[in-house]
């Protein structure tokens, strides 16, 4: 395989054909991951994906072909892999890597880890077993025409969660409900309205349905009367009674069961949402000093007036109310032949889902004065849809390789973290290498004893809450257990099924749970030890339920051209390896990764390029 | 030439090609449907380009190789069966490559590059050379420069890589640029006030043109001017290893070889000494240390690193006029650069061929494309 002249080259040879690797994910970077690791000589080779071969990833994941749409990803990579190189040892897991049967001892079977993700949740969690199984991490991430490589080894360089990573961003309930000035506001208004909630973490979304299935508080699409912005008062309340519609009490009666109540009569709810409604948003005068004001349709005239002329991407307003009315009576069959009690979920690739989501949010655009959307671009953003292609994926999974080959040489100090940039910089350089920083001392994961400030009112915040959005969701544990410091022991949360789920509805007060408060948080699977400092605060922000202290405020990483320039920086000196004068000019380049992963990205086909989603 | 294209997607493609359509474009993506492509050579370089090209969705690739499949082949790239020993390579490697995507073309040809007549290289709107020689490199991007056929050309050596291209003496494109709207009047202060944002409906196209030098204007390049001589600081030493790699290949026939290290270092050694002295510079230019452990430690990586992934760097016409004149002038587009902390001396090697896709994609022998002047690099990192 590798000829060999020189020690060094014998024993890299020896070690590439004999120890065992992981690659997480065998996907777009898996896939040309496994070509090149099988194509090098790796001979031991494990890799796990949860999901299964669709055709949209077809231009890329080339060991898959049309007739393997539907297969375990995993599965057929193996296969396709062993084609080109029969003797590779290939075991392939159609499974979740957070699943705790892959523990700390099946990590530690692994000289190398390789990740090829593309969700924050399983980077998360891999990052934690690695640390856990102390075996290095090659982290990685692409979108587009970007892209990103690093190495992870506890102890000597940050893990995956040292540098605070944006918070997937989203929108206060008013902004949706009442006032929205972005597309993207109207289209998570559209996806409620559908009730979707959609997990940017997990590729297994998981969907509520509001009009077509299950309630959600946290969804709910109609005026939001308390928005404090609109400090309506009292003599208004007359006003408004009339203004609201005339088939349902916004403030009495949900959505959903109003929406039934009409039997999902399309005309009777393109009038409750796109006129009526709006003609109650009206009333709350106060929101609209500033802004435009929207303008509620009509149904018949727009019927009436309908131009008949089609834009061959944007329909026009018509051409939307009738998307609206034919997507409402597909679902409604479609509800209607699952049976009593039944819920739909949405799919992005279910076209009348697709439809429904496309017409709503478009006609809501229309009423607040935003440029409607062609349906391709609400895919974009509603289904959170990464733009991608092969090539990027190649070439990070070549630098995978070759940090992978700087690790096994035992060269760990040159590894570095490495981006792939749209556009060279000043260097005339498209890969711009930077050193890997030391860990980072408060890390709340891998500093010898994590500990972490949580802000929340204890009287407000409920223990399903705390497990569910702060502990699993912000603090990234899969399984976790909870205990309060009291010298007691209280168990506040348990990891087994059902064993605290009596405290799921009670609040952090009943526990005796006050400002200074101790909570100790385990993931067995991840061994992973978290101290939560309670800090009892009366109010938080709007729609905000806790803060971590300590964090940076909510922001949105730095656009396109600005990395630019910051990589020049990096790259200021002629010889890289030199570390960069400007601290801050290390941080930006990394947040890329977190930005991969996290961030919603939202597709421009006008600008041809995606950006963040504000 | 790109053939008329269909001006309708098809369902299966507009499915297939959705990720990519998302990203440059249903204009890129039909110019891709419209084009024909000759690559030559199909070691893991050409496999690698190959792969690329198809996945993207052009309209005809064809695999030219007079090559026979070694035991070597089959490690070096992933579209020739381990049983094919003996074949043709480009044959042998046909039928993965049509699988990887049904919708393009895909043709194999097993004669000698050196032996096809001027009018078959007419045929296709982009040639891609790998393997070949110097001359006959020269010959085909002056060839295809007078037609205004596309030329790339690059080549793997262990962990040392290049890649060149050449779109033409005029070759016109457009750069969309959004059009920063500022907020009305009235809400410049208070919570409301929006900030200068980006109308999605406003951008400019800025049509711009970049104008490439020969490969053999590239390679030429006197180092005895005045101007040349200054702008030696700045030309990375990989230009003068990739004379003298060239020189060997032309001399030797094949590529040096890790089987006969000690000839064959010695022979580059003495290549460079010729090749620094007939260009009139100094032979520690090029020191010892340089091509030893390359040769020691790179090229016995040949055969498993050339299907490493690399990316050739896209020098975008960002460059200023003056800029792009000077390094025309010198090096053409021509570049090499060189960092040294991967691994001390060795070079990484790099397929270019996502390179080649990437500068595919934003060029068209028509304007108003987006584009990316294209330059060879091959980059270490």
């Amino acid at each position: 395989m590798v000829q060999l002249v020189g020690s060094l080259r014998k024993e890299l040879a020896d070690s590439i054909s004999t120890c065992k690797i992981l690659v997480v994910g065998a996907g777009g970077i898996g896939c040309e991951l496994l070509k090149n690791l099988v194509l090098t000589g790796f001979k031991n080779i494990e890799v796990i994906d949860l999901d299964t071969i669709d055709v949209s990833n077809l231009n890329r994941q080339f060991l898959f072909q049309k007739k393997h749409v539907g297969k375990s990803k995993a599965q057929v990579a193996k296969e396709s892999a062993l084609q080109f190189c029969p003797s590779a040892n290939i075991t392939a897991y159609h499974d979740s890597i957070m699943n705790p049967d892959y523990n700390v001892e099946f990590f530690r079977k692994f000289m190398l880890v390789m990740n090829a993700l593309d969700n924050r949740a399983a980077r998360n969690h891999v990052n934690r077993m690695c640390l856990a199984a102390d075996i290095p991490l090659i982290e990685s991430g692409t979108a587009g025409y970007l892209g990103q490589v690093t190495v992870i080894k506890k102890g000597m360089t940050e893990c995956y969660e040292c540098q605070p990573k944006p918070a997937q961003k989203t929108f206060p309930g008013c902004t949706i409900r009442n006032t929205p000035s972005e597309p993207i506001h109207c289209i998570v208004w559209a996806k409620y309205l559908f009730n979707t909630k959609s997990q940017q973490q997990s590729p297994i979304r998981c969907f509520i349905l509001q009009l077509f299935g299950e309630e959600d508080a946290d969804q709910e699409v109609s005026p939001d009367t308390a928005d404090p912005e609109a400090a309506w008062n009292p003599e208004e309340t007359a006003a408004r009674a009339t203004a609201s519609d005339k088939d349902g009490d916004i403030k009495r009666v949900s959505t959903k069961e109003w929406a039934r109540s009409t039997g999902y009569d399309p005309v009777k709810l393109f009038n409750k949402l796109f006129k009526d409604d709006i003609m109650y948003l009206l009333t709350m005068d106060k929101l609209w000093k500033k802004r435009k004001a929207p303008t509620p349709l009509d149904w018949h005239q727009l019927e009436n007036s309908a131009s008949g002329l089609k834009d061959q991407q944007v329909l026009d307003v018509w051409g939307y109310c009738q998307l609206f009315q034919h997507s409402v009576e597909t679902l409604r069959s479609q509800l209607q032949e699952k049976g009593e009690g039944a819920e739909l979920v949405w799919d992005k690739d279910d076209p009348p889902a697709m439809d429904f989501v496309t017409a709503a949010a478009n006609l809501r655009m229309h009423i607040f004065s935003m440029s409607m959307k062609s349906r391709f671009d609400v895919k974009s953003m509603a289904g959170n849809i990464i733009p991608a292609i092969a090539t990027t994926n190649a070439v990070i999974a070549g630098l995978i390789v070759l940090e992978g080959l700087k690790i096994l040489s035992g060269e760990l100090e040159s590894c570095r973290t490495i981006f792939l940039n749209k556009c060279p910089n000043l260097r005339k350089k498209l890969l711009v290498p930077c050193v890997l920083d030391p860990p980072s001392a408060n890390c709340y994961v891998c500093a010898s004893k994590p500990e972490v400030t949580v802000k929340l009112n204890v009287h407000k915040t409920m223990v399903l809450t705390l497990q569910d959005k702060i502990v699993k969701e912000r603090f990234g544990m899969v399984a976790p257990d909870v205990q309060i410091e009291d010298g007691k022991g209280t168990i506040l949360i348990s990891s087994e099924e059902g064993e605290t789920e009596a405290n799921n509805s009670k609040f952090l007060s009943d526990f005796g749970i006050r400002n200074g408060s101790r909570l100790q948080a385990d993931d067995f699977l991840q061994d992973y030890t978290l101290l939560i400092n309670v800090l009892h605060v009366e109010d938080l922000e709007r729609d905000v339920e806790f803060e971590v202290v300590g964090e940076a405020p909510d922001k949105a990483p730095p656009p396109q051209t600005n990395q630019e320039e910051v990589n020049s920086i990096t790259n200021g000196n002629k010889d890289s390896a030199q570390p960069s004068t400007s601290s801050k000019a290390f941080k930006e380049p990394s947040n890329l990764l977190n930005d991969l992963n996290g961030l919603q990205y939202v597709w421009d086909v006008q600008l041809n390029q995606f950006y963040v989603n504000y | 030439m790109i053939e008329k294209e269909d001006p309708v997607i098809s369902e299966e493609e507009a499915a297939q090609y959705d990720r990519q359509i998302r990203l440059w474009g249903l204009d890129a993506q039909k110019r891709l449907r419209g084009s024909r492509v000759l690559l030559a050579g199909l070691g893991g370089l050409g496999a690698e380009v190959a792969k690329n090209l198809i996945l993207a969705g052009v309209k005809g690739l064809t695999l030219l190789d007079h090559e026979q499949v070694s035991e070597e082949s089959c490690r070096a790239q992933f579209l020739v069966p381990v049983t094919a020993q003996g074949q043709n390579r480009a044959k042998a490697s046909l039928e993965r490559a049509q699988n990887l995507n049904p919708m393009v073309e895909v043709h194999a040809d097993p004669d000698r590059i050196e032996d096809k007549p001027d009018d078959f290289f007419l045929q296709f709107d982009a040639v891609c050379l790998t393997g070949c020689s110097r001359d006959l490199m020269i010959r085909v991007d002056q060839l295809c420069s007078k037609h205004k056929i596309k030329v790339f050309c690059g080549d793997v050596y262990g962990y040392y890589g290049y890649m060149f291209c050449n779109l033409g003496q005029a070759h016109n494109y457009v750069e969309e640029k959004p059009k920063v709207v500022k907020p009305s009047g009235e809400s410049n202060d208070g919570p409301e006030a929006k900030k200068a944002k980006v109308d999605p409906n406003e951008t400019t196209m800025v049509k711009k043109t970049a104008s490439f030098c020969t490969l053999k204007e590239a390679l030429e390049v006197d180092w005895t001017s005045e101007k040349a001589k200054a702008g030696l600081k700045r030309t990375p030493v990989d230009y003068f290893l990739l004379q003298v790699l060239l020189k060997f290949r032309t001399d030797k026939g094949r590529d040096p070889d890790p089987q006969s290290f000690p000839e064959d270092s010695q022979l580059l050694r003495q290549i460079r000494d010729d090749v620094l002295e007939s260009l009139s510079l100094n032979s520690d230019l090029l020191s010892d240390d340089f091509i030893r452990p390359s040769l020691r430690e790179t090229l016995l990586t040949a055969t498993s690193s050339s299907s490493t992934v690399v990316k050739a760097m896209a020098w975008w016409t960002t460059l200023d006029q003056t800029e792009r004149v000077r390094l025309r002038r010198f090096t053409g587009k021509l570049q090499f650069v060189l960092s040294d902390y991967l691994w001390q001396r060795l070079f990484c090697s790099f397929s270019f061929f996502s390179f080649f896709f990437y500068s595919w994609i934003h060029f068209a022998p028509k304007s108003d494309t987006r584009t990316a002047g294209c330059f060879l690099v091959f980059y270490i990192c």
